[in-house]
């Protein structure tokens, strides 16, 4: 196995474009335990690390941008994520293990695009954009429309994720990143993220994203609507979890089935709701 | 196939060495087939297990995700670099001690978990321990002894 | 004559820690040979097939590839301890998906994998037999056909899938549903759980010049290594020598074989040596793993909680080969009247073949399962006899003298003792779960007695004096990790008056180590504690003897002085060191000292005036150890999810020879058994395919998943005949936990959950249905 480690964005693209079933590696977490099962085997590997100006977090007047080879370790660490923002550092702080949090990149998690992992939805809920490059220079994909399906995503050959960025909710926004697993660090059974604002106790702001219950994570403006201007009474939630149900399309796996994830969807925006109310 | 690999110099334990690696090589098989270091684990090769914890500039990494060379001019530090000839390092002498260990499989990353860990915590929580083990599985101790040897060590310092 | 730090009774650090921590102990994948090869396998993408053909030429072409085997390579041999009914790979037909078909040895791994996918096997498919209910239709295909040829070491009734069936009845507990004032009845269902030790399973052959064979492997016993692989590859033992090195972990899974044949017959094909370490989805693949049983139980009890009938029948799916599934059976069978004196008791069991995996020995050996069932039961009674759950175990225990079901009598019991330090532990704990709970988050606490046995078997040791005074140690068992090496050194150097330091261990080698059965059965301190101390105090006696003489007084005034001395009572300056002793017995009077001692359990067996017995595989078991457990949960209602927060263990241990050895088998047992409870279980697929063979897919509680709190309450209720009074602590810290766990979640949020793992889904369902 051939391994390259670029400089640049520009080299990094060019040896994807020269080399046959080149891939690449940031912090190996996904590829390299995927190589391992036999599951992969590029015949070239890209190494990230080099490639200046991807890594780490920058705050600008839109809101941030993140590197795609910082780390989860690094963002859940961040105190940058202000303004609704918060819902991807809640979500950092939740993948896996301090170990793999370690070695784990956002742009490597995102690129696998399991439904079940953390950051898919988080971006969501933060209506991040993901920026990605390739020979014909950059392109920013909304997060909504990045995942395609269970593993596969807008990044089209040849591209490589190189940031994400993400715009400032309103100010007094807040972020909650909330999910059932079967054991601590586990991939989610269903996870929701969640970006309320409050003005008084009424419901300003509301962007709701759930994972695990489709192919690629579940967000409808109509479900955010129904909580927009709300009291976020038990109805108002049970009403914006029955637009979610119904456009949710689960499977059966270890985790759990298909009945048990859309009963959990309700159950998990509440626990949200709950957790930012006590925070607002 | 070989045509494929490249000369690479890795700092282990504090020592340069020269290799030729494969790209797709992981410092766990680097370690334990080429150097015949084989104090690391392979519980399971899929990152979940942490028997091949490492150190890659003092934090603690999964050895079977870590490609090797990623891992040039970076500081690797495995379980043989962590006691000085007989004299084991506290968390080892504690882990002895305190019953952290049982088979032994597990207790090299435990033991390098538990030292990057208290490096920068000296004196924390039991349930800062167990956070920071938690990316650690063992199937023996039922993990409170292994919470029990690394407050011991914290006491001794703050002592 | 006690000995500060090292002798019986103290915490003496494991003395095999250090290389531990240190990383320099050895396991099996750390091992390496001149020379060496590879291997690697090639495993059945079938259930149920019948092999029509092998073609390994491609892969014999491969560089680097120095043999293949196949089953037409070996002896149509089948194995097996109570059935024989396994060869040594497929032959003719695979039973399950994944069983080992072919076998490659190559000069790196890769190559052996890769030839091992260049091997082409054609496969007429079978019906598969996946369930219980599939296996026990007489309808089904038969998985083994020719199950009536097969050599039992027992009789037992068997027919189509169904191997093996035991019972066991005292009383007349027909005659007796219509006395009782309550009866509860139930179903329960238990998974498929996998050993999980660390360290997969390995081994490494290396042929001999006189035509034999060397294997190191993981395993729990060296001496059943040797045997079975004699056997299969029909070669004398004097022929095959079993090694061990360090072992990470085994909990019954590494009991029997796994890969050491094809090893074996690996090297000697290509006269290499030649190791084979599995990927852990291989090792969950191919191993074992503990029985799924099908338990329907029924219980009767008197208006003033007196328990007198039990009814239990049980079906355990032992997957495609027997293994030592007819004794998880017999004992299953065998213990499901729980602790109680319920003079009117039938239980009847069957062991059916599935496609699947074969089921195996797994910590506590059918015990957890049963436990469920009968533990569930006795809070039911309680509960509609409006009565404590402490009450009525207590009023039905079993105790000192009483005798045990078939009539075994129990000479040591600490039962009650352990329900009364239970009770002092918990002390306002239930009501302190009452008052934290909140309308979603309930909690609860759940209590569950159990039972268990340690007298099995045979072993022997040998403790030879050094002429310096230090003694060499040897027995032939094997340290899976639970310290047994420390524990029998303790012995010695107790009943020597020396430092621990003094004693060295033999690691276990056919070849010179006396014959120990295996690390089992939660057998080792009583069974070699009690061969250990037996030699020890051997080489006492003859040091007494010299130093009789050359001192020149009778033995009866003579004393063991600490550090190594035998000196004349009352007299301090009149003593020799034992390397005085040793010095005169090895150039001069008698010879090298060196004490044996061999022993076999030869307790009473069942009494067949007291119950009717049958199919039971073996009869010569006693030794009871008794528990009481209990678990603190939080049930979030909204979700099923389910945490524990506490643990109380109490175990009678006889005598704790390492007080915190003992409390590290009981934490690790519990959070074992917690994993049992609440998330592990092995899937199969509708092709018989197991679906989660990785860590990613099958979960074991990792630290944040259990308690920090986990209270050990050691009582020591000395058994007569166990070293120091010791009996067997490493299975029952695990045997309560499952029926403790579903008390808990009972006694929290009022459902009953009847199917083992408690998984979130299970419970909301279980609240959903309950209307909670």
């Amino acid at each position: 196995m051939k391994y390259f480690e670029p400089t640049s964005i520009d080299e990094a693209v060019a040896i994807l474009a020269r080399e046959d079933d080149a891939r690449c590696v940031s912090g190996g977490a996904t590829l390299v335990a995927m190589m391992n099962a036999d599951l992969l085997s590029p015949s070239t590997l890209v190494g990230l690390r080099r490639v200046s100006g991807i890594e780490g977090i920058t705050k600008n007047q839109q809101g941030l941008r993140i590197g795609a080879m910082t780390t989860h370790a690094t963002i859940a660490k961040s105190g940058l994520f202000v303004a609704g923002m918060n819902v991807i550092n809640r979500a950092a702080n939740q993948i896996a293990h301090p170990p793999i949090r370690n070695m784990g990149t956002i742009g490597g998690s995102i690129s696998h695009a399991d439904p079940a992992a953390d950051f898919p939805t988080a971006l969501i809920a933060a209506n991040a954009s993901i920026e990605v490059s390739g020979m014909d220079g950059q392109r920013l994909i909304p997060a909504d429309e990045f995942f395609l399906g269970y593993y596969e995503t807008a990044v089209a050959e040849n591209e490589f994720v190189t940031a994400i960025l993400v715009p400032k909710g309103p100010e007094n926004a807040v972020g909650e990143h909330v999910k059932v697993t079967r054991v601590d660090g586990d991939f989610a059974t269903v996870s929701v993220s969640l970006v309320l604002a409050f003005n008084e106790n009424q419901c300003s702001y509301a962007r709701i994203a759930v994972g695990a219950v489709a192919a690629t994570p579940l967000h409808l403006d109509e479900a955010d609507a129904v909580l927009t201007d709300s009291a976020l009474t038990d109805e108002d939630i049970d009403n914006a979890a029955a637009l979610l149900v119904k456009a949710s399309d689960p499977i059966d796996d270890v985790r759990g089935s298909a009945n048990y994830r859309r009963a959990l969807i309700p159950r998990l925006l509440k626990r949200a709701v709950s957790l930012l109310k006590t925070d607002a | 196939m070989s045509t494929d690999k490249q000369v690479i110099t890795l700092n282990i334990n504090g020592e340069s060495i020269e290799l030729l690696l494969d790209g797709g090589e992981t410092l766990l098989e680097t370690v334990r087939e080429q150097l015949g270091m084989t104090g690391s684990k392979r519980g399971c090769n899929q990152g979940v297990c942490g028997a091949c914890t490492m150190l890659v500039d003092g934090e603690p990494v999964r050895g079977c995700l870590a490609l090797s060379s990623a891992c040039s001019d970076r500081s690797i530090t495995t379980i043989e670099g962590i006691a000085d000839g007989l004299n084991l390092s506290p968390i080892q002498e504690a882990m002895v001690e305190h019953g952290g260990l049982q088979c032994g499989f597990c207790t090299s990353g435990m033991v390098l978990t538990l030292s990057a860990f208290l490096a920068e915590n000296p004196k924390p929580t039991r349930e800062q321990v167990r956070h920071a083990l938690s990316g650690n599985l063992c199937r023996c101790t039922g993990y409170t002894k292994i919470v029990h040897a690394a407050m011991h060590v914290a006491e001794a310092y703050s002592a | 004559m006690s000995m500060p730090n090292t002798a019986v009774g103290h915490d003496v650090p494991r003395i095999d820690g250090r290389e531990k921590a240190t990383g320099a102990a050895a396991f099996i994948d750390d091992m390496s040979l001149p020379g060496m090869l590879y291997g690697a396998m090639v495993f059945s993408d079938y259930a149920h097939a019948r092999i029509l053909s092998y073609d390994t030429s491609e892969a014999l072409k491969l560089p680097g590839v120095k043999a293949v085997i196949t089953g037409d390579d070996f002896d149509a041999v089948l194995g097996g301890v109570f059935l024989k009914d396994e060869p040594p790979i497929a032959m003719g037909k695979v039973r399950y998906l994944g069983e080992p078909v072919a076998a490659v040895a190559a000069t790196d791994l890769k190559t052996a994998r890769l030839a091992a996918q260049l091997i082409n096997i054609e496969y007429e498919a079978l019906p598969n037999v996946l369930s219980v209910d599939e296996a026990l239709d007489p309808k089904s295909t038969l998985i083994h056909e020719d199950l009536s040829d097969y050599f039992r070491l027992k009789p037992s009734s068997f027919e189509g899938n169904i191997l093996w069936k035991a019972s066991i009845s005292e009383g007349d507990v027909d005659q007796v549903w219509s006395d009782c004032d309550v009866i509860v009845e139930g179903e329960f269902q238990t998974q498929a759980q996998h050993h999980l030790y660390m360290e997969p399973c390995g081994a490494l052959a290396k042929p001999e010049q006189n035509g034999g064979i060397t294997i190191w492997s993981s395993c729990q016993s060296v001496f059943i290594v040797q045997q079975k692989v004699a056997d299969y590859l029909q070669m004398p033992m004097a022929k095959v020598r079993s090694l061990v090195p360090h072992v990470g972990g085994g909990f019954g899974g590494k009991g029997g074989l796994h890969i050491q044949t094809l090893v074996a017959k690996l090297a000697m094909t290509c006269s290499r040596p030649v190791k084979m370490t599995l990927t852990r989805t291989e090792d969950f693949e191919i191993v074992r793993s503990r029985h799924p049983i099908r338990i329907r139980m029924k219980t009767g009890a008197k208006n003033d909680g007196t328990l007198i009938a039990r009814e239990i029948d049980m079906v355990l799916d032992g997957g495609a080969y027997a293994d030592e599934s007819p004794a998880v059976l017999n004992w299953a069978v065998f213990v499901a009247r729980g602790p109680y004196n319920i003079p009117n008791v039938r239980s009847n069991g069957q062991l059916v073949y599935t496609n699947k995996l074969r089921a195996g020995p797994y910590r506590g050996f059918g015990n957890p399962q049963v436990t469920l069932a009968g533990e569930t039961q006795i809070d039911e009674i309680a509960q509609k006899l409006d009565m404590d759950g402490f009450k009525l175990r207590q009023l039905n225990a079993v105790k000192t003298n009483d005798a045990w079901i078939g009539g075994q009598n129990i000479d040591a019991c600490g039962f009650d003792a352990c329900m009364t330090g239970m009770l002092e532990a918990t002390a306002g704990a239930e009501a302190e779960a009452a008052a934290a709970s909140t309308s979603n988050k309930r909690r609860g606490i759940g209590y569950s007695a159990l039972t268990h046995m340690c007298g099995i078997q045979s072993t022997s040791a040998e403790v030879h004096l050094r002429a310096d005074g230090s003694v060499a140690l040897v027995t032939g068992v094997v340290d899976i990790g639970q310290g047994s090496n420390t524990i029998l050194s303790q012995i010695v150097a107790d009943s020597l008056a020396i430092p621990v330091e003094r004693v060295s261990f033999a690691a276990p080698d056919t070849d010179s180590s006396p014959y120990n059965w295996k690390t089992a059965a939660s057998r080792t301190t009583y069974m070699s504690g009690r061969s250990v101390l037996g030699a020890a105090v051997n080489v006492r006696e003859q040091l007494f003897t010299h130093a009789g003489e050359m001192l020149e007084c009778a033995e009866h005034d003579l004393e063991l002085r600490e550090g190594g001395f035998v000196g004349v009572k009352g007299v301090a300056d009149a003593q020799l060191s034992f390397a005085q002793i040793a010095g005169r017995a090895m150039a001069c009077v008698g010879g090298p000292i060196a004490g044996t001692d061999t022993l076999v359990f030869d307790g009473p067996t069942l009494d067949p005036k007291r119950a009717i017995v049958d199919g039971f595989a073996f009869t010569n078991v006693g030794i009871y150890t008794f528990g009481m457990q209990a678990v603190e949960v939080e049930v979030d209602t909204d979700t099923g999810e389910v945490k524990v927060l506490r643990v109380w263990s109490a175990h009678d241990v006889g005598r704790a020879i390492n007080p915190a050895m003992v409390d590290g088998q009981v934490h690790g047992g519990v959070v074992q058994g917690l994993g049992l409870a609440l998330t592990e279980e092995m899937v199969w697929g509708e092709n018989g395919n197991l679906i989660n063979p990785t860590l990613m897919d099958y979960k074991i509680p990792g630290i944040l998943d259990v308690p920090d709190f986990i209270q050990s309450i050691i009582i020591e209720a000395a058994e007569p005949t166990g070293p120091y009074g010791a009996k067997g602590m490493a299975e029952n810290s695990l045997v309560g936990i499952p029926a403790a766990v579903s008390n808990a979640i009972a006694n929290a949020c009022g459902v009953r959950l009847r199917s083992l793992p408690f998984t979130s889904e299970r419970v909301l369902r279980a609240l959903d249905a309950a209307g909670k």
